[in-house]
């Protein structure tokens, strides 16, 4: 194997819904070998049992959610509501560098997995905990869900049509974005052990990942004591900056964000309209702001008749910020993104070759890969076991009769 | 200055990043590594980081000295000015690149080889240096050279295509989130990257080459969007209804609320909570699916039990019986919130000129590793002396030359 920033690292992952598991998936992606947790005798892991599943026919290994957040991965299936299995755990935690949670504070702990229980089995071992609200502070038991998290984050209160109430933002934001921050976190965690040896505890709020995000607003209201206006997809200094209708039907539309007097003049010549540029209403970038509905209306009547694609590359080809919205069929079929190998196509043994969204950035010097598809529930248990405990298959079939392995 | 520096030397203090290019990814990530320990220098071109022209600014009185984005984004490093584009600034650059272990920069690639910011051939002038570089669409690809903003990252990436979600407005717009999204993903994911690539380093010796795509960032968080399409052949939007309900924003006595309950389980306990209504046992609302459908019923059925709460109430009974309601905050609301109090989360650090800043503190708690801010955001070139003369070599006459010049 090549050798990857990870390489060699193992990685117990506790995780399910979408936050810790795309966590995870950063690490698989860097050449860690993950190996999740999973159980049948609960429905906890929620991304297999939700559509779309591969030809519309349901089933845990061709959920789409699922098969797409745990690309690079290994699966086991331990039953943690049985004391064997957290026995096996406690074993399985010897023979890795990396534990990793996203449960609410205090079910590691009840479970016997606790970060003071892994310390006594392994001394350097790091453990993340992606929590919604962390682990300390009155609300540390609270459900932290990514929609509502958006909510409290703010982030709905900020996003929305012109003078219109707050909105919704689309995805599930708050989760993927917490996983990002969990993998820098933990890389920190496998720096700050290379340098000095000690391991230690990461206590991560999904809410607290996602206020880093809102500086703008939270400082606007600490330094202007004012809230956050709603301006739909206007900016506060740059205009013209919005999404313009464009020829097709409801779903078609172009972005077009101009940020300096450059661009303006780009803009204005590349619609046939250089006389814009010397137009009195539009003449500075503050007039512009000022002037940004009429704007809008100029330029939605070029846009208009139009096909997005037709608008983006005139606009690109006069170096003015432009791009189609683009929907999943837009993304699984754009030339760019299959080019530059992001798009990843690996045969899964029950849905085939199917599109998913690979590694958003490349290394020139260890050169990662989206190394293997998703596992199938449960797919490593006997390798795992008898690799790493030295468990028999005699062994592995009576704890599978004991629903310790399911 | 802050709450969060009782620290004992960080293990990320030998760490010498340099950054450049303006607004905010490469400000983030370098911020991200700044905070664990990381020396920073920030170099601005000479008419300052375009961030500081950004605002908001106190009192609405703008100044590039006062930007409350840029104080955020770049408190911990020094900052110096150099020219980028002239051949006296790239020397300069040179001088803090000699020591440097990691160069972070958003630069786009169109402009890199005028700064002297291409990566292969920065690589092979210095071997153990890591080159980060994030920008809209990535270092290779048919888009690469094409230019944006975050606007065009949340649309390229797919995410504006989705949001609001469930609209029945189908003139209006896809809706950006509020802020700078893609521009702050690049930022963490160039943070995480680089990393890795010190640990690699850390392992090897050999520096390399990160090309970050903000495009990519965003198109691998959209849930399973992508999927809809690459297993089942359907095309998702902004528009529609929701698949399951109870999910809407709803108004409460004195606010907001954001009303979800999408489990079955979470759905029996709200039902109690409001008290077994007659209604909700009909068929309309049998199941999550069918509560999603028919949520226009739904939402005005539960409507004037909302609004007969206060937020705060209905969120902690609601979530004291494990239904994840949440607020429509404010960002008064999250400046008051005992809870982030509690958590210490919002970090004072006294900025010259504009006095103590509330700032966003710490994404993730340590037990080991020191997060701290420790000094406050530069002045545009405030230590352009201090590194390039007094660390550098750089004579006092020269640096004094560049600046008549305007390149520092």
């Amino acid at each position: 194997m090549a050798d990857l920033p990870l390489s060699g690292i193992r990685v117990l992952d506790f995780t399910w819904a979408w936050a810790g598991p795309f966590c995870t998936m950063q690490l698989a992606h860097l050449g860690a070998e993950v190996i999740r947790v999973e159980t049948t005798a609960r429905p906890a892991c929620v991304t297999r049992l939700i559509p779309p599943f591969a030809d519309d026919v349901p089933g845990p290994n061709r959920a789409g959610y699922f098969n797409q957040y745990n690309q690079g991965k290994r699966a086991i299936t331990l039953n943690l509501t049985k004391p064997e299995a957290i026995e096996i755990a406690h074993a399985l935690v010897k023979h890795v560098d990396l534990v990793v949670d996203n449960y609410a504070a205090g079910v590691m702990d009840k479970l016997g997995l606790g970060y003071d229980k892994l310390r006594g089995i392994k001394p350097d071992i790091i453990m993340a905990s992606l929590s919604g609200y962390g682990q300390t502070g009155p609300y540390k038991g609270f459900v932290g869900y990514g929609p509502p998290a958006s909510a409290a984050a703010g982030m709905f209160f900020g996003t929305g049509y012109e003078g219109g109430d707050p909105g919704e933002i689309g995805v599930s934001y708050p989760d993927p974005n917490a996983g990002i921050f969990g993998a820098f976190a933990i890389m920190a965690a496998l720096a700050h052990r290379a340098l000095t040896g000690e391991g230690q505890y990461i206590d991560q709020s999904q809410l607290e990942t996602a206020l880093v995000l809102m500086p703008e607003g939270l400082l606007q209201y600490d330094l202007a004591q004012r809230e956050p206006e709603r301006h739909g997809n206007h900016d506060v200094v740059m205009a013209p900056h919005n999404c313009y209708k464009a020829a097709g039907d409801d779903e078609k539309w172009v972005s077009i964000a101009i940020g300096t007097e450059a661009e303006w003049h780009s803009l204005c010549g590349a619609i046939g309209q250089p006389q814009l540029a010397a137009d009195p209403r539009f003449k500075t970038a503050a007039l512009r702001k000022q002037n940004e509905a009429a704007l809008d209306q100029i330029i939605t009547a070029w846009t208009s008749p139009r096909d997005r694609w037709d608008s983006t590359r005139i606009l690109q080809g006069a170096s003015v910020a432009a791009f189609p919205s683009m929907g999943n069929k837009d993304l699984a079929e754009d030339p760019h993104l299959a080019e530059r190998g992001y798009l990843v196509q690996l045969d899964h043994p029950e849905v085939g070759k199917r599109i998913h969204a690979g590694i958003p950035w490349k290394m020139s010097g260890t050169p990662c890969a989206v190394r293997k598809p998703a596992p199938l529930r449960g797919a490593d248990t006997e390798e795992v076991l008898k690799s790493l405990l030295g468990f028999t298959l005699d062994r592995i079939e009576q704890l599978r009769k004991a629903e310790v392995l399911i | 200055m802050a709450n969060n520096t009782t620290s004992p030397k960080s293990p990320f203090s030998a760490i010498k990043v340099v950054e450049c290019g303006e607004g905010i990814p490469a400000a983030f990530g370098a911020k991200m590594l700044a905070d664990l320990g990381a020396e920073v220098i920030k170099v601005e071109p000479p008419g300052g980081d375009l961030a500081r022209r950004r605002g908001p600014y106190p009192g609405d009185q703008a100044d590039p000295e006062k930007s409350g984005i840029f104080i955020y984004l770049n408190t911990n490093k020094r900052g110096v000015v150099a020219d980028l584009t002239r051949p006296e600034g790239r020397e300069l650059l040179a001088k803090l690149l000699a020591d440097a272990d990691v160069l972070i920069h958003n630069v786009p690639p169109p402009e890199r080889a005028a700064q002297g910011l291409d990566s292969a051939a920065l690589c092979a002038a210095h071997p153990k240096l890591i080159v980060t570089s994030i920008s809209i669409f990535g270092d290779t690809g048919p888009y690469a050279n094409w230019r944006g903003y975050d606007l065009t990252v949340a649309n390229a990436g797919g995410w504006a295509y989705l949001s609001p979600g469930a609209s029945p407005y189908p003139d209006q717009p896809p809706l950006k989130c509020f802020g700078s999204q893609g521009d702050f993903q690049g930022g963490v994911h160039a943070a995480m990257v680089t990393l890795a690539a010190y640990m690699h380093r850390l392992k090897t010796g050999k520096g390399q080459a990160i090309d970050v795509s903000e495009q990519e960032c965003i198109a691998a968080m959209l849930e399973m969007n992508l999927m809809h399409w690459t297993y089942a052949k359907r095309e998702t939007s902004r528009l529609g209804s929701r698949l399951l309900g109870p999910w809407f924003i709803a108004d409460c006595a004195d606010g907001k609320i954001f009303a979800l309950a999408v489990e079955e389980e979470q759905w029996k306990r709200l039902v109690e909570l409001m008290g077994n209504p007659e209604w909700a046992s009909e068929d309309l609302f049998k199941d999550r699916i069918a509560r999603g459908q028919n949520q226009d019923a739904l939402k005005a059925l539960m409507g004037e039990w909302l609004s007969q709460w206060k937020v705060q109430d209905l969120y902690r009974e609601a979530q004291k019986r494990r239904i994840p309601f949440a607020p429509i905050n404010t960002m008064r609301d999250l400046y008051e919130s005992e809870h982030l109090a509690a958590r210490d989360f919002f970090v004072p650090i006294d900025q010259p000129g504009v006095g103590t800043v509330h700032l966003p503190g710490m994404p993730s708690k340590y037990g080991r590793t020191p997060w701290s801010l420790r000094r406050p955001a530069p002045r545009l070139g405030e230590h352009s002396e201090e590194v390039f003369c007094g660390e550098r070599g750089v004579s006092r006459e020269r640096l004094s030359e560049l600046r008549k010049a305007g390149v520092a």
